[in-house]
C-alpha cells in the first residue's frame, strides 16, 4: 500500500498510509484508542512509551511520551477532534516548545475500514505550518547535489511511493 | 521564511511535472526552454511550475546569461526527504507491531472463545514435566 503526497490538495500536503491486518475491525479500534494498547505498539520495536493517556473524546487530550530506544524521550500531545468508533479517529498534534526542531503540527485522521477479514488502516495527515524549525545546520548539503539522476528519481518517488509490508 | 517552509515544500512536491524538472536539474542547470522540452505544455505553463519550485527555494536563477538558467537548490529537499522518511519509518515500524499485536490479542482471543479452555495452544498437550 503506498504512502502518497496527494496532488489534489495544492496547498495543504497530505501524506497518506495505509496498511491491512489480519484482525476484525473492533479488535483494531480496541487497538487504536485504548491508551495502554497504544503503549504497547506505539514507535514500534525497541521503543517504549511511559506515559499514553487518552481522554477519548472530542476536545480530549492525548497526552504522549515515548522513549526511543537510546533513551530520549519524546513528548507528543495532541487533541482529539472526532471520535465515530469503529471507523474513524480524528486528532491534532499541538506543538512541543521543549522540542528543537520543533516537530511540524499535525491533523490526522484514521480510519479502519473492513476489507473482508481484514481491517485496513488508512492515516491521513495534513502538516501546518512549522515555526522554528532550522534542520539546516544538521543536514550535509553537499549530498544530494551529488546525487545522480537515477538515485533523485528514486528518492521523488519515494514521496509517492512507500512499500506496505503488509 | 522559516514559516509555513515544510508545507510549501511539500505542496511544490506534489506534483509531477515539477518533479521531473527537479530531476532533470539533478544533472545540471537548464534554462526554461531545456526544462520544457521534455513537457507537452507551453513555455509559459513550466515557468509557472518553476515559479512554484522557486518560492519553495527549490530552484534558484542564475543572473550571469540573459536566458538564466535554473538551479537546483539541494538543501530544502535534503530536510523533506530526511523528514519523510523518518515519518515513514516511524509508521511502518508501530505498524508492524501494531500487527504483531493483534496477532498475540487473536491468538489468546481464540483460546478464550474455545468456552473458557486453556490459555494457550501449546497447553492441551497433556501435562510436561516440570
Amino acid at each position: 500500500m503506498p504512502a502518497i503526497i496527494d496532488v489534489s490538495a495544492a496547498d495543504r500536503p497530505v501524506i497518506v498510509i495505509t496498511r491491512d491486518f489480519d484482525a476484525p475491525r473492533e479488535l483494531v479500534w480496541k487497538a487504536i484508542t485504548d491508551p495502554r494498547q497504544v503503549a504497547v505498539w506505539y514507535g514500534g520495536p525497541g521503543f517504549t512509551n511511559p506515559v499514553c493517556e487518552m481522554d477519548l473524546r472530542p476536545g480530549g487530550a492525548w497526552h504522549h511520551v515515548m522513549q526511543a530506544p537510546n533513551g530520549t524521550r519524546y513528548t507528543i500531545n495532541s487533541v482529539f477532534e472526532e471520535i465515530v468508533e469503529p471507523e474513524r479517529l480524528v486528532w491534532r498534534t499541538i506543538g512541543d516548545p521543549d522540542r528543537n526542531p520543533a516537530p511540524p503540527t499535525s491533523h490526522n485522521t484514521v480510519t479502519l475500514e473492513v476489507r473482508g477479514q481484514q481491517t485496513r488502516w488508512k492515516l491521513v495527515t495534513l502538516f501546518d505550518s512549522i515555526a522554528d524549525r532550522d534542520l539546516s545546520a544538521k543536514m550535509g548539503f553537499g549530498q544530494m547535489i551529488s546525487m545522480g539522476t537515477d538515485r533523485m528519481a528514486a528518492h521523488l518517488a519515494t514521496l509517492q511511493g512507500v512499500q506496505d509490508h503488509g | 521564511m522559516v514559516q509555513d517552509r515544510l508545507s510549501s515544500l511539500f505542496s511544490a512536491l506534489a506534483d509531477p511535472t515539477r518533479r521531473g524538472v527537479l530531476a532533470r536539474l539533478t544533472t545540471g542547470d537548464a534554462t526554461v526552454n531545456e526544462l520544457a522540452e521534455p513537457y507537452d505544455m507551453s513555455v509559459a505553463a513550466v515557468s509557472k511550475h518553476l515559479k512554484v519550485l522557486e518560492a519553495a527555494g527549490l530552484i534558484s536563477q542564475g543572473r550571469q546569461s540573459q536566458w538564466r538558467p535554473r538551479h537546483l537548490e539541494a538543501r530544502p529537499l535534503q530536510e523533506v526527504f530526511e523528514w519523510l522518511e523518518n515519518y515513514r519509518r516511524f509508521w511502518d515500524n508501530s505498524l508492524d507491531s501494531l500487527a504483531e499485536h493483534l496477532r498475540v490479542l487473536q491468538m489468546q482471543g481464540a483460546g478464550k472463545t474455545g468456552q473458557r479452555s486453556k490459555r494457550a495452544r501449546p497447553a492441551s498437550s497433556p501435562k510436561k514435566r516440570k
